[in-house]
């Protein structure tokens, strides 16, 4: 009997204090985390983000004193500051609280903690998934001709995707290469697992290796990233273009003053039409075009087909050559332009040695023969 | 009057027996003047377009006219003082060979002698004409913009093939005008024909040897 009394009387503390620690918890209001934001949805790795929580007083007749909010993590950095002596949140309001955070780990799923004290309120302790993936977004190469010409424009496509898990934004290409065109194409935001498509055109000036360097450029977030992409090509000669030859050429020597007419035929020996054949004398020393050939417009030149062209130059005494310039378009209004060079041979009929042509000898010549006869027969006459 | 070419001898001993008259000489003279006067003519529409920057382009075709005008007349009158001029140094050193004759008997028959001239004048006329309006087009040559230069500018012109066949031509032209002169002395002086050739070889020799000299042969 002695020991059933105190047994008895331990027993009742209990219950009387388990139901008193009931009372005090019921008497403390009630606050929740109903929603949390993520931006970007996904970070990349040294991406900086921000996570909104939404603070709920659930209460409906008792405003809560919200005391600090803090965000704790060891893996993700916090970079902003914890909110202190937030203040009251009435009845059935909510609050929006944002941690600026920056994920200096690893790729993988963390999972930052948020702490909210109040002031006879329950704490709350919230944990919130955050993922880093530092997939970047793909660049490669979608069409490419087989063969790329020198001084033809060739068509690139280029595709991106993204195969990360949120959207990323301000997507686009650059590139430098002075031979691409456009510099730039802007493609905009582009959603998961979705790939869209930019096309350039190149048209090379020189034969040979090329690297044409892409750049890739997007937004996650407020975050910037690049991927580049190099693409290597090989120009080559166009095997199908107009084949401008010259035949036939003859420097013809004009009275007087160096001046020569150059005459001859332009070939096409190429498997396509040359357009806006223009011929010219070049620029160079002690060389000058004159009228009224200064430049020979040959026109529209088939494959196969052939033209007579004459022009008019100048040459200077100690100047044996004289530069042809051969400019004509294709069908894409790409100019082309080459250079022959016309060796000038100066025969008796030039005057720069100042010796009199031989037809002007030969009338010279007749007409002494002509004078003299005439003096003789007036001196046997006498 | 085709003899004078062929056989000047026998025309000027004809000529002898007659008054002296300068009406065909002159006419000859004024035919070989006006030939003459084209291809100065001609030279001065050439010089002008050297002088096109030299000159606004409105004063340039009145340039041009005056200019041409003047150096035809001038060419006619020159010709006159060339003839009186050649006729008076025959007549001085025909007188050092004791020359006997009247001035206007020497004036008439030296008048007679430009008949060549004229043909060569022609020739040379038909050789402007051609260098003028086909080849001068094709030639490049710097504008001049000081007239004092128009005589350096010209020069490469001068020297060109055509126009030193012109000169040829008018020196072969001018040594038969010199034996016409030759005979026409002997009669109109009464020379010897060994004096009559020293006194018309003179003065013609200076002047083909200065005609030569502006060809540049020299």
């Amino acid at each position: 009997m002695r020991q059933t009394i105190p047994l008895f009387l331990f027993l009742v503390l209990i219950v009387v204090g388990i139901s008193s620690a009931q009372v005090v918890e019921e008497q403390k209001s009630s606050v929740m985390i109903t929603s949390y934001q993520i931006s970007p949805e996904v970070l990349m790795r040294n991406d900086i983000g921000t996570i909104t929580v939404t603070v709920n007083n659930m209460e409906l007749y008792k405003s809560v004193n919200i005391k600090d909010a803090r965000m704790l993590s060891r893996d993700i950095k916090v970079l902003s500051d914890s909110y202190f002596n937030i203040g009251r949140l009435g009845p059935g309001e909510s609050l929006n609280l944002t941690f600026t955070i920056k994920a200096i780990c690893p790729d993988g799923i963390y999972y930052p903690r948020i702490l909210v004290e109040g002031e006879d309120a329950q704490n709350i302790r919230y944990s919130i998934p955050v993922t880093v993936d530092s997939s970047s977004l793909t660049i490669g190469i979608k069409d490419l001709p087989e063969d790329i010409f020198k001084e033809e424009r060739a068509r690139i496509e280029l595709v991106v995707g993204n195969p990360r898990q949120n959207t990323v934004t301000a997507v686009k290409i650059v590139t430098e290469e002075l031979e691409v065109i456009p510099s730039e194409v802007f493609i905009g935001a582009l959603s998961a697992d979705e790939s869209k498509v930019a096309s350039f055109n190149f048209t090379p000036q020189t034969k040979g290796a090329h690297v044409l360097n892409f750049k890739l450029e997007f937004k996650n977030g407020d975050n910037h990233h690049s991927t580049d992409l190099g693409v290597p090509l090989d120009v080559t000669e166009s095997k199908k273009n107009a084949e401008l030859i010259l035949t036939g050429i003859e420097v013809e020597s004009m009275s007087g003053m160096n001046v020569f007419k150059i005459t001859g035929d332009i070939n096409n020996a190429g498997l396509k039409e040359a357009k806006s054949v223009v011929m010219k004398v070049g620029d160079s020393e002690g060389v000058e075009a004159m009228h009224p050939y200064k430049a020979y417009f040959v026109g529209l030149l088939n494959a196969d087909d052939f033209s007579s062209f004459e022009l008019d130059v100048k040459v200077g005494e100690n100047e044996t050559q004289v530069p042809l310039v051969i400019e004509y378009k294709d069908e894409d209004g790409n100019l082309f332009t080459m250079t022959e060079h016309i060796s000038i041979e100066r025969h008796q009929g030039t005057t720069s040695s100042g010796e009199l042509p031989l037809s002007v000898i030969v009338v010279l010549v007749v007409v002494a023969i002509f004078v003299i006869g005439a003096i003789v027969y007036s001196w046997k006459k006498r | 009057m085709l003899e004078v070419l062929t056989n000047p001898s026998r025309f000027f001993e004809a000529r002898m027996k007659g008054e002296e008259s300068l009406k065909i000489p002159a006419l000859i003279i004024l035919i070989s003047g006006l030939i003459a006067g084209i291809s100065a003519f001609l030279i001065t529409g050439m010089t002008m377009e050297l002088l096109r920057e030299a000159l606004p382009p409105e004063a340039m075709g009145i340039a041009s006219t005056i200019g041409g005008i003047v150096a035809f007349i001038g060419a006619v009158v020159v010709s006159f003082v060339i003839w009186v001029v050649f006729a008076a140094i025959f007549f001085g050193i025909s007188y050092t060979f004791k020359g006997e004759g009247k001035f206007k008997r020497t004036l008439e028959f030296v008048g007679y002698g430009y008949i060549p001239m004229i043909i060569s004048g022609i020739i040379s006329v038909i050789f402007m004409y051609y260098f003028v309006y086909y080849v001068f087009p094709t030639m490049s040559i710097p504008s001049v913009t000081d007239p004092a230069k128009v005589g350096e500018a010209l020069e490469p012109l001068l020297k060109s093939p055509l126009m030193q066949l012109s000169s040829a031509i008018g020196i072969l032209f001018m040594l038969w005008s010199a034996n016409i002169w030759v005979f026409g002395l002997k009669h109109a002086r009464n020379l010897t024909t060994k004096n009559a050739l020293i006194t018309v070889a003179i003065p013609v020799a200076v002047y083909l040897l200065w005609m030569i000299y502006q060809m540049g042969a020299m």
